[in-house]
């Protein structure tokens, strides 16, 4: 028995952050009956840990729901979520090329906001077909009508019948259900021909191997099909197939237009690349499907082991995050101060920032991550063009040409009585001025080219604080420009710090090496002898502080000759050292290394 | 060389820092406790009989508080019971103004032969501040009374806006009473104790300052001829506790009454800090230990160095090597390189330069990493 394609709906929904999604997504799954109101956890699609405490979707998550309509058929609805993070833009449009068409979402009180935009164009770009929707109407600032206009001014889609829905509470979210089955296209795909089935998710499971989250364009697949896929010569035999209802349930097959999983024992993640088309082995579709474009890793970090010895188990940490996660990008790396670890590449301070609080989470280790630094180009003087992502690898002064640094190009929307101060923040950091639009009265679009290296320190933090929060922003990349770059190292006690370096701008050497000599200061505890901390570009001295020596730390008086008491004091401060670095005979503490961000005394 | 250590833990009232075991509000238990620490220390006795034991330190509390024939008892308990050689020191502690002619007469007409007396400060607010039950005067009066005697004096470091004058005033008044030992220890605030309020409050003075302090002591001492041979300890020739250096060459003591604590055939315990708890367990003839450690191997090699490197004259690498059976520098040649601008080594003996023994806490723990 074949499926009726022309009862499947395979939708995301797409929103800026905060504008409702995952609140949409509960409603829906609550009102098609999937799940009862009893069962209902806040948001369930965010089932990280992570993701409920942040209120962000980072993975992707399917789910499969039935809607008996007005017209009295039975429909099956796929929905994938997607995050809405601009850093995870990438896995947007992956999910994005498993739908057929996209719920808009915009916030009835805030309007198009950056991801609005940017998640939109992605979604057109994709060839899917939008259906817009106006949430929070329960709010009392609720301006649809200037929503929708927005929709029609900005975007070009038409909103007039538009459902203005409240997902918190419930209002005319029947209207979004039976929209979807007019708005959104019935997939199509031909049964009979050879499978192709796009992973546009995986992850690893003890028991059963890598699971894939599939979209069948073509064909049908089920318990003991051979297959492959296009990237890898190996070959699997499906051990299970099933949807997402919300959770994995099995069922005997999948067929084109259908959203679920496959299963078939694969141990490599290597071998099943999200992107990757899974077709038949005995008889292969003739090409694979689109693609994705490859995510280039925008900022980069040293990952370390707190201790030394679970570098094994880092490293597994972070190829089973990698097994879903295509844009983290992992290399060897190795420092004198901080011993063996990786390299890794994000796609932007966030992706960064929850990558490291899955490691610590998820696997149980302790890491030590290292300032954040961009890919610069280096153009040696022998003629020899490389990449450095990594500060202590960049060659002697002398050898250097010229150095290019990446630059972006930036969106920010804010209320216009924060023009001058965002205007000021981005002189500061180096940015230069495009253009300025009155999108209507109470919104601006301010655009700028800032180079990516000042936006992965504290730029968002300082955007917000300066707009108390009301400012959003959104870029990409944009190519690389010539520019004055030099390393900045710390030295500690007179030896440098290989883990502390960083590339900067010229002119803000003197500025950043004062501030992290300061910082440095404050962190790093006094110790036997006076410990200098100096800032040096080039072998030049540029700031110092003193950490001075302290002067007392002897235990007090052996009461009675109670020996066990004084051993006890000293086997906790023994545990407190193992936690400290050692720079030749200085020893810092492991958050140091990443304190040296948080030093812009921007005010 | 063996020790043996006697607690009294009672007092008239209690020092604002204080944190041992000392009730002023159990002296009614005086003639119970007593009763089983004599039984206690005969017990003990029976089992260390193939021990000799060359000092004796009777601590507190204020053993000067209560009735000399306790006092009396527990001395002439402790000479019955062990082999205690016929020149042993033996100490008391003693607070001024808890002391009179007579008690000093029956002290030593028992063989007490060195009076350490709790002065802390010669200033009278200071000592107010402290709860302390004497004046300057008081010490005066008992240094008097122990003329020609053996007299150590307590000086404490880091009171509320002590000066390092006012400090050396101090000392200057307990070399007038006669004192030719001085323990000088930086005030410790315990969490739990009044002046922990202080602390908190920023009031006491701060490491650095207690450092500066200390430094002008130490040259104040040496020009007074006192010989600094522990961190915390200052003697002139010949008067060094031999109880204390004991303590610091890892040799044996036995301690009787509560809280004491004993290091005995490689194990160290230590009794009950509760009086009722102490008594309960004399009576029904079990221990009052609540706490034993077997020490051995690299704990014990530890703490051999870590009770060694106190001391002025540090760590033999010969004892160490009968000791222990291991190679010394080469066991321990990453501490010995690491701290090796803080430290004296030619091979033969270890110790601290004298001017880092106030911060050895850090190379001692270079010790116990490796």
């Amino acid at each position: 028995m074949s499926i009726d394609k022309s009862k499947i709906r395979n939708f995301c929904i797409v929103a800026h952050i905060d504008h409702g999604k995952s609140t949409l997504a509960d409603r829906l799954m609550e009102k098609t009956g999937q799940v009862s109101e009893r069962d209902m956890e806040d948001q369930l699609l965010d089932s990280m840990d992570l993701e409920r405490e942040r209120g962000i979707t980072i993975k992707l998550t399917p789910v499969r729901m039935f809607y008996k309509a007005k017209d009295g058929n039975e429909y099956t609805f796929n929905l994938i979520d997607t995050p809405g993070h601009v850093d995870f833009t990438y896995e947007v449009s992956r999910s994005l090329k498993a739908c057929e068409g996209a719920i808009l979402i915009v916030d009835a009180t805030q309007g198009i906001q950056a991801q609005t935009l940017a998640n939109a164009y992605l979604a057109i770009d994709n060839d899917l077909e939008i259906m817009p929707v106006i949430n929070k109407m329960d709010l009392l600032s609720a301006r649809p009508d200037d929503a929708a206009m927005e929709l029609e001014e900005i975007l070009g889609i038409d909103a007039t019948d538009a459902p203005r829905i409240s997902a918190k509470t419930g209002l005319n979210v029947e209207d979004v259900l039976e929209q979807i089955i007019h708005k959104i296209p019935a997939p199509k795909g031909d049964d009979s021909a050879p499978l192709k089935a796009l992973i546009f998710d995986s992850y690893y499971d003890n028991f059963k191997g890598v699971i894939c989250f599939v979209r069948i364009m073509d064909g049908e697949v089920k318990q003991g099909t051979r297959i492959k896929t296009f990237m890898s010569d190996k070959q699997f035999d499906v051990t299970e197939v099933g949807v997402f209802s919300p959770k994995m349930t099995a069922k005997d097959k999948l067929s084109a237009g259908e959203v679920g999983y496959i299963a078939a024992s694969i141990k490599s993640i290597e071998d099943t690349a999200v992107g990757d088309t899974i077709t038949e082995a005995s008889r292969p579709a003739k090409e694979p499907l689109d693609g994705y474009k490859k995510a280039l890793p925008m900022v980069f970090s040293g990952v370390f082991p707190l201790d030394g010895s679970k570098f094994n188990d880092l490293k597994d940490a972070l190829l089973k995050l990698k097994l879903n996660d295509a844009a983290l990008s992992i290399e060897p790396d190795n420092s004198a101060a901080l011993g063996f670890g990786f390299r890794c590449g994000f796609l932007g301070l966030l992706h960064m920032d929850v990558i490291q609080e899955r490691i610590e989470r998820e696997f149980d280790l302790e890491i030590i991550t290292t300032a954040p630094s961009v890919s610069y180009k280096v153009y040696k003087t022998d003629g020899e063009q490389f990449s450095v992502e990594n500060p202590s690898r960049l060659p002697p002064t002398t050898e250097i040409d010229y150095m290019e640094e990446p630059i972006i190009k930036a969106s920010i929307f804010t209320p216009p009585e924060y023009v001058g101060q965002i205007m000021e923040l981005c002189q500061y950091k180096r940015g230069v001025y495009k253009d300025m639009v009155y999108l209507d009265k109470t919104r601006v679009e301010l655009k700028y080219i800032l180079p990516l290296n000042e936006i992965i320190y504290d730029f968002f933090d300082s955007l917000k604080s300066r707009t108390k929060g009301y400012a959003s922003f959104d870029y990409e990349p944009c190519g690389y420009q010539k520019s004055s770059l030099v390393k900045l190292d710390m030295l500690l006690n007179g030896e440098v710090c290989d883990a502390l370096s960083i590339i900067v701008h010229k002119d803000k050497a003197y500025e950043r090496g004062r501030q992290i000599a300061e910082k440095l200061k404050d962190v790093i505890p006094r110790q036997m002898f006076e410990i200098p901390i100096q800032a040096a570009v080039g072998g030049k001295i540029i700031a110092r502080e003193t950490v001075k020596a302290f002067r007392k730390d002897v235990l007090a008086k052996c009461y009675g000759g109670d020996v066990t008491r004084k051993k006890k004091l000293l086997e906790k401060q023994k545990e407190g050292k193992k936690k400290m670095r050692s720079i030749g005979t200085v020893e810092i503490p492991s958050e140091a290394f990443i304190s040296i961000l948080k030093t812009d005394n921007d005010n | 060389m063996s020790g043996i250590y006697i607690h009294v833990p009672f007092c008239k009232q209690k020092c604002t820092y204080c944190d041992f075991a000392s009730y002023p509000k159990e002296v009614g238990k005086v003639e119970s406790y007593f009763a089983c620490l004599y039984r206690e220390l005969e017990g003990r006795g029976k089992q260390l009989k193939d021990k000799t034991f060359s000092t004796l330190y009777i601590g507190g509390g204020t053993p000067s508080f209560v009735k000399s024939e306790y006092i009396l008892g527990a001395v002439r308990q402790v000479k019955k019971q062990f082999n205690l050689t016929p020149d042993a020191e033996i100490t008391i502690e003693i607070n001024p103004g808890t002391v009179d002619k007579e008690k000093i007469e029956a002290y030593k007409s028992v063989g007490i032969n060195r009076f350490s007396i709790g002065l802390q400060t010669g200033y009278d607010d200071q000592l107010k501040n402290l709860n302390r039950v004497h004046t300057a005067k008081d010490f005066l009066e008992c240094c008097n009374l122990l003329k020609g005697e053996n007299i150590s004096a307590d000086i404490m470091l880091g009171l509320k806006g002590q000066t390092i004058d006012q400090v050396k005033k101090s000392i200057e008044l307990a070399i007038c009473g006669g004192a030719k030992h001085l323990s000088v220890y930086a005030l410790t605030p315990e969490v739990g104790t009044p002046i922990y309020t202080d602390y908190l409050n920023g009031e006491l003075l701060s490491d650095d300052e207690v450092a500066d302090v200390y430094d002008g002591v130490v040259e104040y001492l040496k020009g007074k001829g006192f010989n600094r041979y522990e961190v915390s300890n200052f003697a002139m020739l010949g008067y060094e506790s031999k109880h204390n250096l004991n303590y610091w060459k890892r040799g044996e003591y036995i301690g009787c009454g509560v809280s004491a604590s004993s290091f005995i055939n490689g194990r160290r315990f230590t009794n009950t800090f509760k009086i009722d708890e102490y008594v309960n367990a004399v009576i029904l003839n079990v221990m009052p230990e609540i706490s034993s450690d077997e020490i051995e191997g690299e704990d014990a090699e530890f703490e051999f160095i870590m009770l060694g490197l106190r001391t002025e004259n540090g760590i033999s690498v010969k004892e160490f090597e009968k000791e222990f059976n291991v190679e010394f520098s080469k066991k321990y040649a990453k501490p010995l390189k690491d701290k090796s601008q803080f430290l004296s080594f030619d091979g033969e003996t270890l110790k601290i330069k004298p001017e880092y023994l106030y911060v050895q806490n850090d190379i001692i723990l270079a010790f116990m990493l490796k």
